[in-house]
């Protein structure tokens, strides 16, 4: 259970996130949506413990992530950045087994065949893969993905989608930031629309 | 075979530089396996050769800490302000008397110099925003070029013969080294060397950039703290002893991870290899290509390593991707 209470968030002197509380319990998939700017991904930060709120206070499970060591942190959510830049050529089954086991989660999303493709040639859809699978392989109660059908092909987005939705089934809390409309959003079990 | 090419070649350049010298050593291979069976040999070319070995693989393994810390292709301890600040260390503990040039006390002074310098790039760097590549490179260079000239202003006022030249800060030499000064670079080299490899599967996950190394458990400030420590620890055992070799810590690390890819652990060892092959080669070329002169060995280094790694570059470059 991811509790917010009451975050107010600045940043450079603007307030993105004002008085914004929010529950998500376990076993769910929420949609954070919003246009640009909005502070969806703002919201996001906070809760994976990267930024701090002004005021208010965020726990998962009862724990404070700013407060946690990164190391325990680790064992309770995982994030997938949006963009994430891969600077050395480590290949896609050596990058997530840096956050986990790699072979299952390499099937499920269907990068078994780029296992040893060094990532530095992927495309950018297919990083985006490498990425939501090394948050997945971290095999947390918690999971972020910021905008992560944002690159993807038709048949990839299926793919995320019923992958994320058995995680669910699990009891893993899903947390995606998403620039869709409501509409495109039907496989949420609920959606965030308004942080100010 | 391409992946033990260069310890076979470090092991043929070894004996090739014992071997290479002004002076005619009389039944060579009998006086090798005769400790002090000769003192040109034991006294003077078998120390030079050991600490060659060992600056070498200091130096690289210093620039493989400055790369796996920054995650940047660019830093290199020259860049950083590490060597620029060994040197400013030693050169201060030896004009005030404190140690000699190759004491372990010019070490640690070297290494204290090289920290206080990589650190405070990292400070000036980091003063305005989040730490970025481009303003660490730009501040590294800025903090090396400032501590360069103070090193040579103070090293030009004084005479003192174990002051060294500004020559020897600038490009470096292994024409004073003894086997007494090899205890200290032994021990920096594997202090340093122990840490390197103790961090290195970090140093991989620091490689996806801070937010992601912080989101699968790494503590990065550590993490880089200690990355900080050990190049400090490997710049300072090797610059207090033969001044600033250039270019070993840019080039060896590159070259490593064409041959061998980015798995740092893997690199540890094949990085020393690479880079202890780098200066005794060119430590063997200095002194025997204009002989009875001596060419300073940071200049043999630059024109050895620069075309090997620009062929490198130029035919295979998904190693690293530049942002």
């Amino acid at each position: 259970m991811i509790t917010i209470n009451e975050i107010t968030i600045v940043v450079d002197g603007r307030e993105i996130i004002y008085d914004y509380s929010e529950q998500i319990p376990a076993g769910s998939i929420t949609a954070i949506v919003g246009p640009n700017g909005s502070g969806k991904s703002t919201l996001l930060a906070a809760i994976a413990g990267d930024i701090a709120p002004t005021k208010g206070t965020i726990t998962i499970d009862g724990l404070h992530p700013i407060l946690t060591a990164p190391a325990q942190l680790a064992q309770i959510r995982a994030v997938a950045i949006q963009n994430q830049i891969y600077t050395l050529g480590y290949t896609v089954k050596q990058i997530i087994e840096m956050a986990g086991p790699a072979e299952e989660v390499m099937r499920s999303l269907e990068l078994t065949p780029l296992a040893d493709r060094p990532v530095t040639t992927l495309s950018g859809g297919e990083a985006q893969r490498v990425s939501i699978a090394a948050a997945i392989a971290q095999k947390t109660p918690v999971l972020f993905l910021d905008e992560p059908l944002a690159a993807q092909d038709v048949r990839s987005r299926k793919r995320i989608i019923e992958v994320l939705k058995k995680l669910a089934e699990e009891g893993v809390s899903v947390v995606v930031v998403a620039h869709s409309s409501e509409s495109e959003l039907t496989w949420a079990d609920k959606v965030i629309k308004q942080l100010l | 075979m391409k992946k033990i090419a260069p310890a076979i070649a470090l092991v043929i350049a070894s004996f090739v530089a014992i071997y290479v010298g002004s002076a005619q050593i009389d039944n060579f291979w009998s006086a090798l396996f005769s400790p002090g069976s000769n003192e040109i040999l034991w006294q003077i070319r078998i120390p030079r050769v050991i600490a060659a070995l060992i600056v070498g693989a200091s130096l690289a393994l210093a620039g493989l800490m400055a790369q796996g810390a920054c995650s940047n292709a660019l830093a290199e301890p020259s860049i950083l302000g590490t060597t620029a600040g060994a040197s400013l260390g030693t050169v201060i503990a030896v004009l005030t008397g404190i140690v000699q040039v190759g004491s372990v006390g010019a070490i640690a002074c070297g290494a204290l110099g090289a920290l206080a310098a990589t650190s405070l790039t990292f400070k000036l760097a980091n003063l305005r925003s989040q730490l970025s590549s481009f303003a660490l490179i730009i501040v590294g260079i800025a903090v090396s070029a400032s501590i360069t000239a103070i090193v040579g202003l103070v090293s030009s006022m004084v005479t003192r013969a174990d002051a060294r030249s500004i020559s020897f800060w600038n490009f470096g030499s292994l024409a004073l080294i003894t086997r007494d000064n090899l205890v200290g670079i032994s021990i920096t080299a594997l202090v340093g060397g122990f840490i390197a490899w103790k961090i290195s599967p970090s140093l991989d996950r620091l490689s996806l950039g801070d937010a992601t190394a912080f989101h699968i458990g790494i503590d990065v400030p550590r993490v880089r703290l200690i990355a900080l420590v050990a190049l400090s620890l490997l710049v300072g055992g090797a610059v207090s002893t033969v001044g600033s070799i250039a270019f070993i810590g840019l080039a060896a690390p590159h070259i490593a991870r064409f041959i061998y890819g980015p798995i740092h652990r893997n690199l540890i060892v094949h990085t020393a290899i690479i880079g202890a092959l780098l200066v005794v080669v060119a430590d063997t070329l200095s002194r025997s290509v204009a002989q009875p002169n001596e060419l300073p060995i940071g200049l043999i280094t630059s024109l050895l390593g620069a075309p090997v790694l620009i062929a490198l570059v130029t035919v295979k470059n998904n190693v690293w991707k530049t942002q």
